[in-house]
């Protein structure tokens, strides 16, 4: 059996030479706890920064004015309110001039960094209190509505885009017909065409739908296009001579052999649209999370406005990790994993002898 | 200095059994008929040409090897006879129907051995059938057959990626042949192997083509390979590509590879290298004179 750097039992080697290898893959357990450590330590640091004092905080949240009728340049220090470290002090300085009360107050950070707790209890509380305004939507809500402008703008997308694309990488005629006109589209930003999707398809849905459809249809084109172009002519040429013709060769060569690659040009597109879906939303009436982050962001609810950006994160993060688990099971030629196709197997063999005929 | 060479025989002289041989091929029909085939590559210093009238036959059942230094254009002949690349002139025809384009007449196996990764060993070699709607179960019978001969039965749902290169290029072989091709086209088939493997795939072809009824069309660069498989063994030579020589191999089948030390055999590897290494030298010398 041939070398598999995956499976092979690494000879113990002290921790540094084994975890810092030129090009060397980590074994499984460390390869795991790297991946922990990845999203781990952006998190301490954003915990050190918040629970630890004097590491930033540069504001002071006055707990008590002091005497609020001494007079100065810096009066307008009230209680309750968030003020520059340096405002504070020069406060206390002309407060102790004057020989009356100091202020009083807690260093923090400002209102735009919020704590992880902070944060953590919007999350949860986000999808439990009610819209501030009636007529607003719940993050719930929202969220569905960019999962469905999403998936719309990506569906057609791809709908249109992988076979042009597929067409352009098979024959060169088309991709000379197509693909200088489709570079020259690609070089428009997709939100330019934001207020004449306006006009066009009115204030709802579709014209979110559309520059969603605009941002990632032309460089799908260009992907799928090179993609297909990567599979080996050499497969084509044996194709050929086992008598394949031209339909045959698109079909049962160009496609499953792209099939791979063209799934992973997905995975990393719908990265794209999640980009195009901020600018989106906020064209025309706005909608979904974009929507609710701006609103959020009018509130001061700072803790609701990162909630909503980890939500993207987290779904982006799931959608791609779901994607990745399915490829492994869809392309067992390429990982290895058979279960899906034994199971295929399995129900085929079920199946009367006559269907199975029809079917292979 | 003491001379101790072995006194070979004249590669010319057949033993009476090959002699005989040669004649009963000399009565089979022609299935391949390559004809004063020439092919020229547009160059940035005027046309290069690669072949230059090539003209030869393959007999049914022959086994034919092309043999020649690198940038002689072997590698271009057998594209051009598959149908892969066009002749600038001449023709090439199976059966006496002249060639356009591949067909499923002309079987081929490559070096990098081009298996459809994303079909198991059985669909690979149910491919050509397929491509043909040949009925399903009888594609299956005969794509089964043809994993046994090439010893690979147990390996029928396994994906090619996890074959080695001998295998890979033994499913190859199955995939050719199960699709009834009039001749078999090999161009430089074992030339990824090492040399352990390559030693057993020849044995495998040999087995092959001894119990199946196949012409083959084997281009190499190995001289022992070519003496060992062929009946004959058209030399090329370099700048342009053009027939030297067309060898009868006057070694006796079957084969076995004690027979690679034996007279007939050394005798005609002698010549090859005469004609393939000196001529290569003297080409070089009078490159440099030219230049």
């Amino acid at each position: 059996m041939k070398y598999d750097p995956e499976t092979a039992i690494p000879v113990a080697r002290e921790p540094l030479t084994r975890l810092l290898g030129v090009r060397k893959p980590l074994d499984p357990r460390s390869r795991f706890w790297v991946g922990v450590l990845a999203f781990a330590l952006p998190f301490l640091a954003w915990c050190a920064v918040s629970y630890v004092p004097f590491i930033w905080h540069p504001q002071v949240l006055v707990a008590d004015a002091g005497d609020s009728t001494v007079p100065g340049e810096y009066s307008y220090v009230a209680e309750g309110e968030r003020v520059d470290l340096d405002v504070f002090i020069a406060r206390n300085r002309e407060l102790g001039a004057a020989h009356a009360k100091r202020a009083t107050g807690e260093r923090v950070n400002p209102i735009y960094l919020q704590a992880p707790h902070e944060v953590g209890r919007a999350l949860y509380t986000a999808f439990t209190t009610p819209p501030e305004r009636a007529g607003d939507y719940w993050l719930h809500e929202s969220l569905l509505q960019s999962c469905k402008v999403i998936f719309w703008g990506f569906f057609w997308s791809a709908l249109f885009g992988v076979p042009l694309g597929v067409l352009c990488g098979t024959f060169p005629f088309f991709e000379r017909l197509f693909e200088p006109f489709v570079d020259f589209v690609r070089y428009m930003p997709a939100p330019v065409f934001g207020a004449l999707a306006v006009t066009v398809l009115g204030l709802a849905e579709e014209p979110k739908i559309a520059v969603i459809f605009i941002g990632t249809f032309f460089q799908m084109v260009l992907i799928v296009s090179n993609t297909t172009r990567a599979v080996d002519a050499s497969l084509l040429h044996a194709a050929q001579t086992l008598g394949a013709n031209k339909r045959q060769l698109v079909w049962h060569v160009v496609v499953p052999g792209a099939l791979p690659g063209l799934y992973r040009d997905m995975r990393i597109l719908i990265g794209w649209a999640w980009t195009y879906l901020v600018v989106a939303e906020l064209i025309g009436e706005k909608s979904g999370l974009s929507a609710f982050i701006y609103q959020q962001q009018r509130y001061r609810h700072f803790d609701n406005v990162y909630a909503a950006i980890v939500i993207i994160g987290v779904v982006g993060l799931c959608t791609d990790q779901f994607l990745a688990l399915l490829g492994r099971y869809l392309f067992p030629w390429e990982t290895g994993q058979t279960k899906l196709v034994r199971m295929v197997r399995a129900m085929r063999r079920a199946l009367p002898q006559r269907a199975r005929l029809a079917n292979t | 200095m003491t001379d101790d060479r072995i006194a070979l025989p004249s590669y010319l002289d057949k033993p009476p059994e090959v002699a005989a041989y040669f004649e009963a091929i000399e009565k089979r029909k022609v299935v391949l008929n390559i004809e004063h085939l020439r092919r020229e590559f547009a160059a940035a210093e005027g046309t290069l040409v690669a072949l230059s009238d090539i003209s030869f036959k393959v007999r049914k059942r022959e086994f034919i090897s092309v043999i020649g230094p690198s940038g002689c254009g072997k590698s271009t002949l057998i594209r051009i006879v598959a149908g892969l690349e066009d002749p600038s002139a001449g023709t090439v025809s199976v059966d006496g129907v002249p060639v356009a384009g591949p067909g499923p007449d002309r079987g081929m196996v490559f070096q990098n051995y081009t298996l459809f990764p994303w079909l198991t060993v059985r669909k690979n070699v149910l491919f050509g059938p397929k491509m043909k709607g040949t009925r399903n179960d009888k594609a299956l019978a005969s794509a089964d057959e043809w994993l046994k001969m090439v010893g690979l039965s147990d390996f029928a749902d396994v994906y090619p990626a996890q074959l080695s290169g001998g295998m890979k290029q033994r499913v190859a072989i199955a995939r050719a042949l199960a699709n009834d091709p009039r001749i078999l086209l090999m161009d430089e088939p074992f030339g990824a192997l090492d040399a352990q493997t390559r030693c057993s795939m020849q044995e495998h072809l040999l087995r092959i083509w001894e119990a199946a009824d196949v012409t083959v069309l084997f281009i190499t660069h190995d001289l022992d390979e070519a003496i060992y498989l062929s009946d004959r063994i058209v030399v090329l030579g370099a700048r342009p590509g053009r027939i030297l020589e067309i060898i009868d191999v006057p070694v006796s089948r079957p084969r076995s590879q004690e027979q690679l030390l034996s007279g007939h055999f050394l005798a005609t590897k002698k010549r090859l290298e005469e004609l393939i290494y000196r001529r290569d030298t003297a080409a070089a010398a009078e490159d440099v004179t030219h230049a």
